[in-house]
């Protein structure tokens, strides 16, 4: 007991030194330990939640990407296709025009080719006319005697005989 | 080593004149060796309701307050994205959690974690009270009587209150409370028994019966051991906090010149690289304390392979 005594240990400072630990420890308990234990929880599972959001966010992307490249895919495709379709259309619509262009422009050449003939056939005329006229014209001065028709028959006939091509 | 010898060497004389049967008070012998009292005196001496409140009680209390505001302050608007104070709480909380889950177990760590993270914060803040400027020189003295400062006190006003027994042994009790209450709520009461007087590393057959005395024996052997263990705790915890008491209060008057400013700087400076100790003392016995008690936890809440397959059947 004396060694007690020297250390000072008596029960009622003993009681009141666990009453004093006592109210330390539910006080850190309750303001300290519980909520920091707690928002460490909470943190935490909101990071793993995080994480995981992350890693669903990224397959998404991935599977975004990968219906993206797809569909990106399939337009060019659709695109060639059509870019081909159209290449042929236009090409097959060209070579109609150009056969078109062809029959018409043989057309306009044939057109002017009779055109041509009819305008030389009429020239010819016109200058057989002419020509017998002078032919008589020059022969009534020459001969000094007015003309027949008998006579124009003849000339005509004789002088286009002369210059008949 | 150094604390354990000068812990030793204090403790001495006490052993010494507690054998011889001395009854003295702490006051007067203290006040004439001018060496700082083995106990906690109280601070209304003459006051029989209020024996309890010593000086020690006296700065359990400013501690216990001050654990107070500061947690308080720094969990009143707690918030995800934490403020330095809210931080440093959690830096704490989650260092110790880390620490007690390593050595008890996830199972066993929420419900043990409270009391030792308790127990590491109180005794280290406790031990660093002691080495503020005016714990153990502000106080009362038989020649002056008024509170006064002065390098020898009979009476101090401040006591680290790890510096008294009934606080380190207080703390001690309540973790073998503690203790008790896990390791029955973790492993039942029969299996605590088994745990203790049972027999161990796994025997079969006749050689489990035949050394189950030698096992019930080393069973009381451990009980006793058990029962000690408030002792060597509290013990340990006060010695330390008690050696470096004496240590700083020894350096800071070690030099006697007798010229008043030799005697003031060497009392500022011979005892500052103690300090330094002291500082990394007063945590590393918090530590010691708390770790011990997490390891008397993990080593009885430990199933050991005969409870594992009994288990197993069931």
């Amino acid at each position: 007991m004396a060694i007690l005594d020297q250390l000072g240990i008596d029960y009622p400072k003993i009681i009141a030194q666990i009453i004093v630990f006592g109210l330390v420890y539910l006080i850190l308990s309750k303001y300290a330990f519980g909520p920091v234990t707690a928002l460490l929880e909470l943190r935490r599972s909101r990071i793993a939640d995080g994480e995981a959001n992350l890693e669903k966010i990224k397959e998404n992307l991935s599977s975004s990407q990968a219906q993206a490249a797809a569909a990106l895919a399939k337009a060019n495709a659709e695109a060639n296709r059509i870019v081909k379709e159209a290449s042929d259309a236009a090409a097959a619509i060209a070579e109609q025009k150009k056969q078109d262009a062809v029959a018409e422009a043989q057309s306009i050449i044939a057109k002017a080719k009779e055109a041509t003939e009819l305008e030389r056939s009429r020239v010819m005329d016109e200058l057989k006319r002419d020509f017998g006229r002078l032919v008589i014209d020059t022969t009534s001065k020459v001969t000094g005697k007015t003309l027949g028709s008998e006579d124009h028959a003849r000339l005509n006939k004789e002088a286009l005989a002369q210059i008949a091509l | 080593m150094i604390r354990l010898t000068a812990f030793l060497f204090l403790l001495f004389p006490i052993l010494a004149s507690a054998a011889g049967g001395g009854h003295d008070s702490g006051h007067g012998e203290a006040e004439a060796k001018h060496e700082v009292s083995a106990k906690a005196l109280p601070l209304l001496e003459h006051t029989s309701w209020a024996e309890w409140l010593t000086n020690s009680v006296f700065v359990a209390g400013l501690v216990t307050l001050g654990l107070l505001w500061f947690f308080r302050s720094a969990m009143q608007r707690k918030a995800l994205i934490p403020g330095p104070k809210q931080n440093f709480v959690e830096l704490i909380v989650e260092f110790l959690y880390g620490q007690v889950e390593n050595i008890v177990g996830a199972k066993i760590a929420p419900s043990a974690f409270p009391l030792l993270a308790t127990i590491f914060i109180y005794v280290s803040v406790s031990n660093w009270f002691g080495l503020l400027p005016g714990v153990g020189t502000i106080g009362f003295s038989s020649h002056v009587g008024a509170l006064h400062s002065t390098a020898h006190v009979a009476t101090p006003l401040l006591r680290p209150g790890t510096a008294d027994m009934n606080l380190t042994l207080g703390i001690a009790l309540c973790s073998l409370i503690a203790w008790l209450f896990i390791t029955i709520r973790e492993m039942g009461v029969w299996g605590t028994l088994l745990h203790i007087f049972g027999p161990k590393g796994g025997l079969k057959g006749g050689l489990k019966y035949a050394l189950m005395p030698i096992f019930f024996i080393v069973g009381l052997i451990e009980v006793i051991s058990i029962l000690f263990r408030p002792m060597t705790l509290s013990l340990r915890l006060y010695g330390n906090v008690f050696a470096g008491e004496n240590l700083l209060h020894t350096m800071s008057s070690l030099v006697k010149s007798g010229n008043a400013t030799i005697d003031f700087l060497s009392s500022v400076l011979v005892p500052l690289p103690f300090y330094f100790l002291e500082i990394m003392v007063g945590v590393l016995q918090g530590m010691v304390f708390a770790l011990l008690c997490a390891v008397f936890i993990k080593l009885s809440t430990t199933h050991d392979e005969d409870h594992d397959e009994a288990h197993e059947a069931h």
